[in-house]
């Protein structure tokens, strides 16, 4: 413990007190400086970020507005109170069902059967699992943890370094959030009124060039370092791994199909999803018995309620912004400013970034995207691009070092410590910032498909 | 008696969590089932009508979102900004965490008797919801319910806090069926205060 560490150690509780004390004062301290010191300030001290945000709201609404109190606990019911936002209970459920050892195992024997045999090997195999079981299982987390503690040791005994797996796992688990169905996008949508159904499409390729571009960088890093290969598996074998797999890869298409061809609305869909993979994991894999049926449901429970709390709290905090104006008064400054469109994408960039240093996914978009939103319209970004963008920068910041989720659990599972392994992603990590400018200033890339589709203008 | 709560609140957001599932299921089901023109069945099928799925989904969904975060805070699934806390001494750490617990429990109680006042103020209107015709004093009820849990939860977190340091830890990486060899110590991801006793590993 530093000497210097020992005062920051002082500055949550500077932020909370010196806004408060500014404003009980009477000076003239604008609103909106307040409300965010004393976010930034509650949010230090590791409180729950829900609640972070419900106490902003609650005492900027005791001491500085003159609305009923009583809005707010109505506001906790009627924030939520849509049926788009139930899709998120739902893809956790069907996430949850397949998020299962034997799942893994399947992807891992499908993807190693069908790229195993170039440069590679395994660790191609291993990216290729990875955005399939991501994809299906909805949790990155997950994905690196079941997809690494089966491939990573294999790749171990074939004579790669511990290092090169554990950096092809760790980034590439971070897919799924990109390739639908996906949460991070419903909350986006929850958060900015865009379309559920369009972000998914809009999400495909995206999804599957950033899988190519991680495959890339495995595959030259590989065949510069001679890496051991796989035996080109045959024909048949690799009919069979796809017929094992293809009942968890189906969940994709259940949401997909469905949405796009109108058959369900995308929380339908997500229910749908839910009850397909319950049949899947129960009846087809047999990997679940049906005694573990309630615990994957209270563990599903416990993780939507969890996020259900933080956009509930969220909402009220966007109430507070859109009251005070603050997204308006924001857009204004920047157009005034003659900030374009390409600097503003790269402040926006670089700001989540940042706020991928401290924070998960979920909150970051929920907390950012309603500031955000309003002056991309207003600057004429589609909605769309702008959020798989938001997206793919969310992904970026689970897989560095301080709050990089997947980074936390590889390091449980290889026994690298943070640093060693923030060494071992870093190719990737670059190639999938490079891969955020691509998606930042070339939206036809992520509207491609919809347009094509017919889904947009 | 605690030991009652803790299993009426599992059971319930397991339950409502399944239920939810169950009937969005048969109302698509039942959607599409009633377009095929089979004699009989048919019209048994457009006899029900099932347009008030929908909002008893979601007003599942909002009864599990209350009580579900109550349960999660006794599982310590809430996630937080804890970079900076999880770098400081002990001494320290700890009173912000306090801090935090108390406060949360502040926030929940304060919007619990909020919403047990608005819960009184429409119990004695007729509203009822718009599907459904429930009593809206009913529907709204998990407000003042779930707030009151979730504080009762955030001091009984605070109290074993001071007795022995520890915070329940809820493990974000487990997979069923997949040996874990991450198992051997737990994974501190400062999205999660950490224990007293967890300094200096990183």
């Amino acid at each position: 413990m530093t000497a210097g560490l020992r005062w920051v150690g002082l500055l949550p509780a500077g932020l909370i007190v010196l806004p408060l004390l500014a404003f009980a004062l009477g000076m003239h301290v604008p609103t909106a400086l307040i409300i965010f010191l004393l976010l930034i300030g509650l949010m230090l001290t590791g409180m729950p970020i829900s609640i972070a945000l419900g106490l902003t709201v609650l005492t900027y609404m005791f001491a500085m507005t003159n609305v009923p109190i009583t809005a707010v606990a109505l506001k906790l019911f009627t924030g939520i109170e849509k049926f788009e936002i139930m899709a998120i209970p739902f893809f956790i459920l069907a996430g949850n069902f397949l998020t299962h050892g034997g799942v893994a195992r399947r992807m891992i024997r499908f993807a190693s059967s069908m790229v195993g045999h170039w440069h590679g090997g395994l660790g191609l195999a291993g990216v290729l699992a990875c955005a399939l079981f991501a994809a299906v299982s909805g949790s990155s987390p997950a994905t690196v943890v079941a997809i690494g503690s089966i491939i990573l040791p294999a790749m171990v005994k074939q004579g790669f370094p511990t290092r090169f797996g554990a950096g092809v796992i760790t980034t590439s688990g971070a897919l799924g959030i990109l390739i639908p169905p996906s949460i991070v996008m419903v909350m986006y949508a929850v958060a900015t009124n865009t379309s559920v159904g369009q972000l998914f499409i809009a999400g495909i390729i995206p999804g599957i060039a950033l899988a190519t571009m991680l495959g890339m960088t495995t595959w030259y890093r590989a065949r510069k370092n001679n890496y051991p290969r796989l035996q080109r598996a045959t024909w048949a074998e690799r009919w069979r791994a796809f017929r094992e797999s293809i009942w968890g890869l189906l969940l994709i298409l259940v949401v997909i199909g469905g949405i796009y061809t109108g058959i369900f609305t995308p929380t339908e869909a997500a229910a749908m999803s839910a009850v397909y993979a319950f049949f899947v994991a129960v009846f087809v894999y047999r990997d679940m018995p049906l005694r573990k049926v309630p615990k994957v449901l209270l563990d599903s429970a416990n993780m939507s309620a969890m996020l259900l709390y933080i956009i509930t709290n969220a909402v009220l905090f966007s109430f507070l912004m859109a009251s005070e104006q603050i997204p308006q008064a924001m857009a204004a400054w920047m157009l005034d400013k003659g900030l374009g469109v390409v600097a503003f994408l790269l402040f926006v960039n670089v700001l989540l970034l940042l706020a991928g240093n401290v924070m998960e996914p979920s909150s970051i978009v929920l907390i950012m995207a309603p500031i955000l939103f309003p002056v991309a319209m207003k600057l004429g970004i589609d909605p769309v691009h702008f959020g798989i963008m938001m997206v793919v920068n969310m992904e970026v910041g689970m897989c560095h070092p301080p709050v990089g989720l997947n980074l936390y659990v590889a390091s449980g599972i290889t026994r690298m410590g943070i640093t060693e392994l923030t060494v071992a992603v870093w190719p990737w990590l670059l190639t999938m910032l490079v891969f955020l400018v691509i998606v930042t200033y070339w939206p036809a890339l992520t509207l491609w498909l919809p347009q094509t589709l017919g889904m947009m203008r | 008696m605690l030991r009652y709560l803790d299993h009426l609140e599992e059971w319930l957001i397991a339950f409502l969590m399944g239920g939810a599932t169950l009937l969005i299921f048969v109302a698509v089901v039942h959607r599409y089932a009633a377009g095929v023109p089979v004699p009989v069945l048919q019209d048994a099928l457009l006899k029900i009508h099932l347009s008030w799925a929908q909002e008893l989904c979601i007003y599942m969904f909002i009864w599990m979102a209350k009580f579900g975060a109550a349960y999660g805070v006794r599982t310590g699934i809430h996630v937080g900004v804890d970079v900076l806390i999880n770098r400081l001494d002990p001494g320290m750490r700890r009173r912000y965490i306090l801090f935090g617990l108390l406060a949360g429990a502040l926030f929940t109680g304060v919007v619990g008797s909020l919403g047990a006042n608005y819960v009184w103020a429409i119990g004695h209107t007729d509203q009822t919801s718009a599907d459904l015709e429930l009593p809206l004093w009913i529907v709204y009820l998990c407000i003042p319910c779930g707030s009151y849990l979730m504080c009762f939860r955030f001091l009984q977190v605070a109290v074993s806090f001071i007795r022995t340091g520890t915070l329940p830890h809820h493990d974000i990486a487990h997979v069923e069926g997949v040996e874990e060899p991450g198992a051997a110590y737990p994974i501190a991801d400062d999205l999660h205060p950490a224990d007293l006793g967890q300094r200096g590993e990183r």
